[in-house]
């Protein structure tokens, strides 16, 4: 059983240093990068009364965990500007955003809406899934293969995503093993 | 026989030279690496006073006792400002593991009162080695993931 959330619960979330018990920010936005299936960083606001925005990001090989209830890091110097970390999430190039995108399976069915990334907690940023608009209506949660095809507007994903959509969060994480041992190793 | 935080908040300092009551335990700092008392915060606000472990006589169930007023000190840097402002209590504290999931509240220490050494944190219904708190800060004391 995973336990997973979506970006939108992950926004807010303070960003706490395992060895000082001090929370030195707040994320701000996840920074995905959909071709590679995960969390490439998060941005950041100040923590306090003069919260704003943060210049500094935290890249996801400096994440310790993404937990449910914060992000931990191991100290402050886990936090730095831009132009000292990867160039994908220092500048992250436009054009990446999946919200809105249709999702289609290989044989032509649409399945939805992309409304935000699951997030696989514990992990440093791994994406299992997407929350959808879905075609039947209301809210649905798909898994995702460790690879697929994205194009700017529309996400391509194997037939049996049918199959997977989930009405909820727990039904995702429970998912998600059983979707990825049925389309083998990718 | 160990005492616990929440015990020996309140109590009171008394010098073993006058006799005098110096202040009451308002706070109890700890040293994280070396899971141990560093120092217990005397008095409130402005007043506060700053008495480091080594500095006292004895822990008894009734004071704490030091050799004379010289044993406390007022806040010397930015740790012991926060320390004297109660920013540092532990008591009270968000707990969470080191993957980001809360674990309520710390609700009570305990430790040894002859050596200051932490022997357990108390977590509501739970009890947690002192071996598995890994930081403790302002916002949070951090557990390690297999405690729970």
């Amino acid at each position: 059983m995973r336990m997973l959330a979506t970006g939108s619960a992950i926004r807010g979330l303070p960003v706490v240093t395992i060895g000082g018990g001090e929370d030195v920010a707040e994320v701000r936005d996840v920074i995905y990068d959909p071709q590679a299936g995960r969390v490439l960083g998060l941005t950041l606001n100040k923590r306090g009364f003069l919260a704003g925005r943060s210049r500094e990001v935290l890249p996801a090989e400096q994440i310790h965990a993404i937990g449910q209830d914060a992000v931990m890091v191991q100290d402050e110097g886990s936090l730095i500007l831009p132009h000292d970390a990867p160039a994908d999430v220092g500048e992250p190039p436009s054009g990446r955003d999946v919200t809105g995108d249709e999702v289609l399976t290989e044989q032509g069915t649409s399945l939805g809406k992309v409304r935000d990334v699951v997030v696989l907690l514990g992990s440093n940023g791994e994406v299992v899934g997407y929350e959808i608009d879905a075609a039947s209506g209301g809210t649905g949660y798909i898994p995702l293969p460790t690879q697929l095809a994205v194009s700017g507007s529309t996400l391509i994903v194997p037939e049996a995503t049918k199959d997977f959509v989930e009405k909820d969060l727990v039904g995702l994480g429970a998912a998600v093993d059983d979707f990825r041992s049925r389309l083998g190793p990718s | 026989m160990s005492d616990s935080f929440t015990a020996v908040s309140g109590r009171k300092v008394v010098s073993q030279k006058s006799a005098e009551e110096l202040g009451d335990v308002a706070h109890i700092v700890i040293d994280v690496k070396r899971r141990k008392v560093a120092s217990l915060i005397v008095g409130k606000g402005r007043k506060a006073l700053v008495l480091d472990w080594d500095q006292v006589s004895g822990l008894g169930p009734d004071a704490v006792m030091v050799a004379d007023e010289s044993a406390l000190h007022a806040p010397r840097d930015d740790h012991e400002n926060a320390a004297a402002d109660g920013k540092l209590e532990l008591i009270g504290k968000r707990a969470l593991n080191d993957v980001g999931n809360d674990l309520g509240e710390l609700s009570d220490v305990r430790f040894d009162p002859k050596t200051g050494i932490i022997e357990s944190l108390v977590l509501g219904e739970r009890e947690e080695a002192a071996a598995s708190l890994l930081g403790a800060g302002s916002y949070a004391a951090i557990f390690q993931t297999s405690a729970q």
